[in-house]
């Protein structure tokens, strides 16, 4: 938690920084924050399309900017390793870290994909309404005519529970790829720094020659995992957002 | 000495297969992005795209049987 307050804070006081002067031509660190909001406002403008980009786009901007930060800042060395212990056989052994990495807690996670689900209900029920909502689950999709007509609407109410189920796994399934990889990263890396155990000098030089490769992997790792989790929040979005009378309107 | 061993496979085989389903759906993901940049170099920026929320999805179901162990 403490993590997540200074993770917040130094983006949030980075920023103040750089918009301190706002000049017409940017240079700096305002050109780094122009290039990265443009950049991620037109990317999600191609996925999800212009009018919803407006209305959503702080939030997945947002949510990117943190899991990255948090990712990364969880990497710099002493987070994890600096704390409370106790004194075991092999020396001392760190047992209450002061900081740890960010998302490698279930807590976390869950609770950045719990604010998404909210967000998104909130943003379905804008764009349609109950009514709408619930068309869009249970509604038949295209047009079919005549007895057919009838078997789709039964067929596609069951689809509908399916699709609630799924709609209901969203989160769950966000949170744990997360937690998961940036979990297993910091695994990894103390791992590969207690590999080699015994000649002491050579615990010493492999300890901190060995997990450096996989420190590259886990940079790689943590920008991955954050453009993934934005990538996924905008789709189901995109998903639940959708017109359907604009499917008919292609044939003429 | 073989059959002792395999005789003691304890606990954690749904670990190991669902670890081998999702390495190779991760591997099917990045043959054929691969095989779709090498026809349309140009299209480089959108496969990528693709193929790393492919790659994630597919890597995900590994995490549930890591963690989800009573």
């Amino acid at each position: 938690m403490l993590v997540t307050w200074i993770v917040a804070s130094g983006v949030i006081l980075f920023a103040r920084f750089a918009t301190r002067k706002i000049q017409e031509v940017p240079s700096g660190a305002q050109n780094f924050w122009e290039w990265l909001v443009e950049g991620l406002y037109g990317f999600l403008e191609s996925i999800i399309g212009p009018g919803l980009v407006k209305k959503t786009f702080w939030f997945f901007a947002t949510i990117f900017i943190f899991i990255l930060a948090t990712n990364w800042f969880g990497l710099v060395p002493g987070v994890g390793t600096i704390g409370w212990g106790v004194q075991g056989e092999h020396g001392f052994e760190v047992t209450r870290p002061l900081l740890r990495g960010g998302n490698a807690d279930l807590n976390m996670t869950f609770a950045m994909a719990m604010i998404f689900f909210t967000c998104w209900m909130v943003w379905a029920l804008q764009f349609s309404g109950v009514k709408g909502s619930f068309l869009h689950i249970f509604g038949p999709k295209g047009d079919s005519t005549g007895v057919i007509k009838y078997l789709m609407i039964v067929v596609f109410f069951a689809v509908g529970f399916l699709e609630m189920l799924s709609i209901a796994f969203r989160p769950i399934s966000l949170s744990f790829r997360l937690y998961g990889n940036i979990f297993a990263g910091e695994n990894l890396l103390e791992a590969m720094s207690n590999m080699v155990q015994h000649p002491a000098w050579a615990k010493v030089v492999f300890g901190a020659l060995l997990p450096v490769p996989f420190y590259f992997m886990e940079l790689l790792v943590g920008f991955i995992q954050a453009m993934v989790f934005m990538l996924l929040t905008s789709v189901f979005t995109a998903l639940i957002c959708t017109h359907e009378e604009e499917a008919g309107e292609v044939h003429h | 000495m073989l059959t002792p061993m395999l005789g003691e496979m304890s606990g954690s085989i749904h670990v190991g297969l669902a670890g081998l389903g999702s390495a190779i759906g991760v591997g099917l993901v990045g043959m054929k992005a691969s095989e779709a940049v090498g026809r349309n170099p140009g299209a480089f920026g959108k496969v990528i795209v693709l193929a790393v929320l492919g790659m994630a999805l597919a890597e995900a179901i590994v995490f549930y049987a890591i963690f989800l162990v009573h």
